[in-house]
């Protein structure tokens, strides 16, 4: 039986650097699960701190998901995609999280699915999509800027007994 | 002489993160010193656990599990009775004297030198040390780029020969 309440997508044991961020307007309009990874992007000609998902460029990650179940019927439902802002997490954070890539970049995009397997002290990065997974999806890609920036590593592997959380430690 | 008491084998002087975790068979059987590193550990079951690094980078043990300053107090050998340890990363200033004095190169018989601002990992034994042991025995992980810190004072007699470490895990 799982020790530890896992209610909502990400799960903090143990917290570092947060800071409120604008999200742009795709993240406004898609909604992102918490664990969310992002990017900064450009603001001007405002004087915000914006973010927008990753595409494996490491910025932090969004702890809170813009409709989470476990805000559902409650004075915060949907306030941060309505007010369009998250709570940036960065640092050396130790997470639980829902928000990773199950199948391989190669697999999602042509098929069939093939799982990703996690070990733990993998290291971790953020996808093309910002999800954690441990390929390097931008040097996979051929993406200009690669390779992806580690942020972090597998603390513990997705399992029954954790409700298929990936624990992760943060390095970001 | 001198001039902060080391008392301990980790003198900390800037806090980072730490989280209490389940410590490896190994290290309740063997014990560990303070500064111990340490990698996470798949127990199988859905606890926090760490075993002793062989040259990952995730963490190290602040506490050893039988140190001097523990005898005689309500918590001598807690850590390895009760099968824990206080895992930390992130960002330290400390002193210690947990670190390899012999190069593996050597077979462990000529002394490391340890200069300010050189960059550390762990050793096989999970010590910290500044040099890079998967190389050096041909691991298929080498080189070993999980760097962990730097030195920012070697270790001398005017430090009790322990080694003041900026970390970053």
């Amino acid at each position: 039986m799982p020790e530890i309440f896992r209610s909502r997508d990400c799960v903090v044991l143990l917290k570092d650097d947060s800071y409120t961020a604008i999200v742009d307007a795709t993240m406004v309009a898609a909604g992102w699960p918490g664990g969310q990874g992002v990017r900064w992007v450009d603001a001007a000609p405002t004087d915000e701190f914006r973010v927008t998902f990753s595409d494996g460029r490491v910025a932090g990650f969004l702890v809170w998901g813009s409709d989470e179940i476990g805000d559902d019927h409650t004075a915060v439902t949907r306030n941060q995609p309505h007010y369009q802002f998250a709570t940036l997490f960065g640092g050396s954070a130790l997470i639980l999280t829902t928000s990773f890539e199950q199948f391989t970049l190669a697999s999602r995009l042509v098929g069939p699915l093939v799982p990703l397997t996690y070990g733990v002290n993998d290291r971790v990065y953020f996808s093309l999509r910002g999800l954690w997974t441990v390929e390097d999806e931008m040097t996979i890609s051929g993406h200009p800027q690669a390779p992806a920036s580690s942020a972090g590593y597998v603390s513990q592997v997705p399992k029954s007994i954790n409700n298929f959380f990936v624990g992760i430690q943060t390095t970001i | 002489m001198p001039e902060i008491f080391r008392t301990r084998d980790v003198i900390v002087f800037a806090k980072g993160d730490t989280i209490p975790a389940t410590v490896s068979p190994d290290l309740v059987t063997n014990g560990w010193p303070g500064g111990q590193g340490v990698q996470w550990l798949d127990t199988g079951s859905d606890e926090i656990a760490v075993a002793r690094t062989d040259g990952n980078g995730q963490g190290f043990i602040l506490w050893g599990s039988d140190e001097d300053s523990d005898r005689f107090t309500g918590m001598t050998r807690n850590q390895p009775v009760y099968e824990f340890g206080t895992m930390c990363f992130g960002g330290w200033l400390l002193a210690t004297r947990t670190f390899e004095t012999l190069t593996l190169a050597s077979a462990r018989t000529v002394p490391i030198v340890y200069t300010p601002n050189q960059s550390l990992v762990f050793s096989l034994n999970g010590l910290f040390t500044n040099e890079d042991e998967w190389t050096v025995s041909a691991d298929p992980r080498a080189p070993n780029d999980n760097v962990v810190g730097v030195v920012v004072q070697p270790p001398s007699a005017a430090t009790d020969n322990f080694m003041t470490l900026q970390l970053r895990l």
